[in-house]
């Protein structure tokens, strides 16, 4: 059987996201390797300290020959919009993080907001990708409401 | 403040090593975060941990940049800052005390981090092309 590994994000510099994954954010590095005989195809994960079974790969998004330039002007057309692909991070605490994130430099397009599954935020990475950062309400805590009414 | 069993603090300080070690943290910083003297931190430190909190943040920033010694393919010196380190001296002398060899050689014990890259097929079809090729195997090309 298998289990999910790592998640991906276009960026379109990698140092930048590294810088913002890591300093501000505060994940940190898993892996980080260039290979000059690829092309200089850089695999860069981060993973959150604690979680040591899942990252998320930073791809630069590649130019000729592996994606032709309309394709990559399209990619990062679609990042830059926000519609490239969403990372859902979970806190304990919604209002907490966001108060963390924000006094580390990290830009919250929706402060937090109460919603029927908890609390919700979202930011954005310097590419434009978009990040949930969602506080989910306990099950056991959505069923207690619903046998009290 | 509500009252907390003297622990807490200290436990707030090793909390403060274990996220931000990254960052130019020192035992003041985390006597500082425990509300206690740097004499009186590092006693009741010890005591409740067993280890000094030099010694413990020490740990913390070394185990990680034996990580990226595995992980990546960064410069030692690189990795010694980025482990909240300014001395590589005496990263070099702190990890060889605690590894038994020197970063480099710790690295060269390890399978190389490239070999562990996922590389997507597509990456790997992309730059596996020959760049020129010629079908004809008598050219003037084949020969140079």
């Amino acid at each position: 059987m298998f289990k999910v590994g790592t998640a991906q994000l276009w960026v379109h510099d990698q140092d930048e996201a590294l810088a913002f994954w890591t300093e501000k954010v505060g994940m940190e590095v898993r892996a980080d390797v260039t290979l000059p005989e690829l092309g200089g195809f850089r695999w860069l994960t981060v993973g959150v300290p604690g979680q040591d079974d899942f990252s998320i790969v930073l791809m630069k998004i590649p130019g000729p020959p592996l994606m032709d330039a309309d394709t990559a002007a399209q990619v990062s057309e679609l990042m830059a919009k926000g519609f490239a692909g969403t990372v859902f991070l979970e806190t304990d605490d919604c209002r907490a993080s966001y108060e963390e994130l924000r006094a580390r430099g990290v830009e919250f397009n929706e402060a937090p907001e109460d919603r029927p599954y908890g609390v919700d935020s979202g930011f954005r990475d310097p590419s434009g990708n978009s990040i949930r950062l969602t506080q989910v309400r306990p099950l056991a805590e959505l069923e207690a409401e619903l046998s009290a009414s | 403040m509500a009252y907390a069993p003297p622990a807490r603090h200290l436990l707030r300080a090793k909390d403060l090593a274990d996220s931000r070690y990254a960052e130019p943290l020192g035992v003041e910083d985390m006597a500082r975060e425990a509300g206690l003297s740097r004499a009186h931190f590092i006693r009741e430190f010890s005591r409740a941990f067993g280890d000094s909190p030099h010694a413990y943040l020490l740990t913390r920033r070394l185990e990680r940049a034996a990580a990226l010694l595995r992980s990546t393919d960064r410069q030692v010196a690189d990795i010694c800052y980025s482990v909240g380190l300014s001395s590589l001296g005496s990263f070099t002398t702190s990890f060889k005390r605690t590894y038994g060899v020197s970063p480099t050689a710790y690295r060269e014990r390890h399978p190389p981090a490239a070999d562990r890259a996922l590389v997507p097929g597509c990456v790997v079809r992309a730059y596996g092309r020959p760049q020129r090729r010629t079908f004809r195997e008598d050219s003037r090309e084949d020969r140079a």
